[in-house]
């Protein structure tokens, strides 16, 4: 579904990227865990196309985004949603009207009437617990743990292929933060979705990822199913999952 | 910046054509500066007036007090003190509100969600910015006009007739024209610089407040250039 080949980025003499690799098939979930600064962030962006690379290309269902501009670059995404860290909702908006966009303002959702988007609004709230009572509300009302749900719930609304989620558990407190698995492994489960998750929480890489790849120093130091990854022997891998491994 | 323009021109062109979202911009940037143009204008046009009245009761020529006005508000001061006056209140809105949404990755979100933000932020505040500016700079001359009318007729007792006849002679739809096509120019140049400069902020509330800063004293720098440009291109040296 997705395939980064090769991938190099730099910010002036800050090498980011330096030559990642990895195929993300139809229906898992892959989460690239790491450090802050590890660079996470930054593959995410070239997967959706937010960033170009210095070198090297990301395809996704087939076709080559790397390079996509105007229209092309539109369509490409049109297969995406995506929650990102600090929810990014937009603040002069309503919930009702922030989990519409989608489908009232891009292309795609041409010719749905009020009421039906209204009422698709209201069914993705409900795949993230929320009810009708948040849809008048703006997202400085709501709490943290509800930002997320609501950007999910807007990132679902077009019904995506691929959902991308950038450090989903960031700041948010241990019920929270397991509700928020929930969300992730209930989108697979219910919606059939791919999603590429970056976090540098490994109790949840590990709850919900069905392949891992740990990010350092501009590439994949470890790269696998969970298991494979907890047996990795690369020190790095070895003392960034020890700070979560040897609490339990 | 300039292929930033390039690119807010091309989507102009492109539908969607968003009529509400232009509809809110020009309530934002035309209602919401109408006070503080109108006072703006209320006061430059007093002002004006009592000093042109001390300058040419010298020569008796009293009477032209309300063309003198008339003609420099038209000309120069409405186009140029109204661009001035929504830079410091609309423009800076638009270049920190902008720039909240980039460092906040609203603007990233609105991207994934194939809607390109310049087409939805860019283009409906300069379209707003185009048609608000030349009806702002109406008000102002509108409302300097009458206060210097104030001053002329009540104040400093200048015969209503000379007062307007003189208007009439002096001033004509060139004048006010040639300050509609400068507001026009202005709006341009202000839209694009500040929501260039809120687009590409970075750096946290920072970078956010820098970018506001350089939008506000770019653009006012860039009117009083783009004035004496197009002063000296219709008027000559």
């Amino acid at each position: 579904m997705i395939e980064v080949r090769d991938l190099y980025k730099s910010f002036g003499d800050n090498h980011v990227l330096r030559g990642i690799s990895l195929t993300i098939p139809r229906g898992t979930t892959y989460v690239v865990l790491g450090g802050s600064g590890s660079g996470k962030t930054v593959l995410m962006k070239h997967v959706i196309g937010l960033l170009k690379p210095d070198r090297g290309e990301v395809m996704v269902a087939g076709k080559v985004i790397t390079g996509l501009s105007g229209r092309a670059l539109t369509e490409a995404r049109s297969v995406f949603g995506m929650v990102f860290q600090g929810a990014a909702l937009f603040d002069s908006m309503t919930v009702l009207d922030n989990v519409a966009f989608p489908l009232t303002e891009a292309r795609k959702g041409a010719g749905l009437s009020t009421d039906e988007v209204r009422k698709r609004v209201i069914a993705k709230l409900e795949v993230v617990d929320l009810g009708e009572e948040v849809l008048d509300q703006y997202p400085a009302q709501l709490s943290g743990g509800m930002r997320k749900r609501v950007a999910l719930a807007r990132a679902l609304v077009s019904d995506p292929q691929i959902v991308l989620y950038d450090e989903p558990t960031t700041g948010l407190d241990p019920i929270t933060t397991d509700y928020v698995d929930g969300m992730i492994l209930n989108a697979k489960r219910r919606l059939g979705i791919t999603s590429m998750v970056i976090s540098h929480d490994v109790a949840s890489a590990f709850k919900v990822a069905d392949r891992l790849a740990v990010l350092y120093d501009g590439h994949l130091a470890a790269e696998g199913t969970p298991a494979e990854v907890r047996a990795s022997k690369e020190p790095f891998v070895q003392r960034f999952l020890s700070t979560w491994f040897e609490k339990q | 910046m300039i292929l930033f323009a390039g690119e807010t021109v091309a989507w102009a062109l492109r539908p969607p054509f968003r009529a509400g979202l232009v509809l809110q911009q020009m309530a934002f940037v035309g209602v919401g500066s109408a006070f503080i143009v109108g006072v703006t204008g209320t006061f430059a046009g007093m002002v004006l007036a009592l000093q042109m009245n001390v300058a040419l009761r010298q020569f008796a020529a009293e009477g032209y007090v309300g063309g003198s006005v008339a003609f420099s508000l038209a000309r120069e001061l409405a186009p140029v003190f109204t661009a001035l006056m929504i830079t410091g209140r609309s423009g800076s809105a638009i270049a920190t509100e902008l720039g909240t949404m980039r460092v906040t990755e609203q603007i990233d979100a609105m991207e994934t969600m194939a809607v390109n933000p310049i087409h939805y932020l860019v283009v409906p505040r300069v379209v707003a910015s185009l048609l608000m500016f030349p009806v702002l700079t109406m008000l102002f001359n509108l409302m300097g006009y009458g206060g210097a009318f104030m001053m002329g007729v009540f104040v400093s007792r200048i015969p209503i007739g000379p007062f307007i006849f003189h208007t009439q002679e002096l001033v004509d739809q060139h004048d006010v024209g040639a300050g509609l096509f400068k507001a026009v120019v202005f709006g341009l140049i202000v839209s694009v610089i500040t929501t260039w400069r809120g687009y590409a902020a970075s750096g946290g509330a920072k970078g956010v407040g820098e970018g506001t800063t350089r939008g506000v004293v770019a653009s006012s720098i860039a009117i009083l250039l783009a004035d004496y440009a197009i002063t000296f291109v219709t008027v000559g040296a």
